[in-house]
């Protein structure tokens, strides 16, 4: 999903980064749409331009923050621990 | 300030087969502090689409799950498609089955049901929640808005925006 925005968004970084520092582009396809100072403008006037269809939105400068979702990456979510698992127990 | 108070409560099954009551503080441990929601697109969005005319798609409505360990707010995939929901941006996602996958990102406002409470999400990251029984887990970027206070004892949690 939006391999072609983030190609175009990683060739142009640099250049992005020396003229709309913390500012946000909005990327479709090949386009460059347009920069923004908050990230509800970006998205209205995405939404405006393409309506429900994907367009890439990128804040320039912010190094890309870890997810950690650790219920989700580490399969516990609702994990109930007084119930047993299939797998064998260690012998002593 | 709208406060939201939840006592939690659930059944439990004896081994003779009879429904009996949990204690609330069990309740609230075994499913966690759950809220009932209804997922919409983002207010601008919202206007946006309207500026061209075009139709708003139903809200989704589900359980979600305050999830203070999550760090961005995460929307069931088939919920997402449901919505109708557009791409905004791709993030890496480590899960239990894979080292690490892309995941898509929306925008998207959260109202709890039956208050008027609203919280946006311009970040939420797409995971299968639903054979959790649940639309979304509500991470730390939606909370960064809320005081939230966790009552283990009395089986209770207060959410307040």
């Amino acid at each position: 999903m939006l391999d072609v925005e983030r190609a175009y968004f990683d060739r142009n970084q640099s250049d992005f980064e020396v003229h709309h520092s913390g500012r946000f582009v909005v990327i479709k396809g090949e386009e460059f749409v347009g920069v923004f100072n908050t990230i509800q403008e970006a998205l209205g006037e995405g939404t405006r331009r393409f309506g429900l269809t994907p367009f890439l939105i990128r804040q320039v400068g912010l190094p890309s923050k870890p997810i950690s979702i650790p219920a989700l990456s580490l399969g516990i979510l609702h994990a109930d621990p007084t119930r047993t698992s299939n797998r064998p127990r260690p012998t002593t | 300030m709208p406060i939201l108070h939840v006592q939690a409560t659930g059944q439990g099954q004896r081994l003779n087969g009879t429904l009996v009551q949990i204690e609330p503080f069990i309740a609230l441990q075994q499913r966690g502090p759950c809220v009932q929601v209804s997922i919409t697109l983002e207010p601008t969005v919202a206007q946006a689409l309207v500026q061209r005319g075009e139709r708003l798609p139903s809200p989704v409505t589900g359980l979600a799950l305050i999830d203070t360990g999550a760090s961005v707010t995460c929307i069931d995939a088939q919920a997402a498609r449901q919505l109708g929901l557009a791409a905004v941006n791709v993030v890496q996602m480590a899960s239990a089955s894979q080292a690490s996958t892309e995941q898509n990102v929306y925008a998207i406002q959260i109202e709890i049901v039956g208050f008027p409470i609203r919280i946006q999400s311009l970040g939420a990251v797409e995971a299968e929640l639903s054979a959790q029984g649940l639309v979304l887990l509500i991470g730390r970027d939606a909370l960064q808005m809320c005081t939230l206070f966790y009552n283990g004892p009395a089986g209770e949690f207060v959410l307040c925006v």
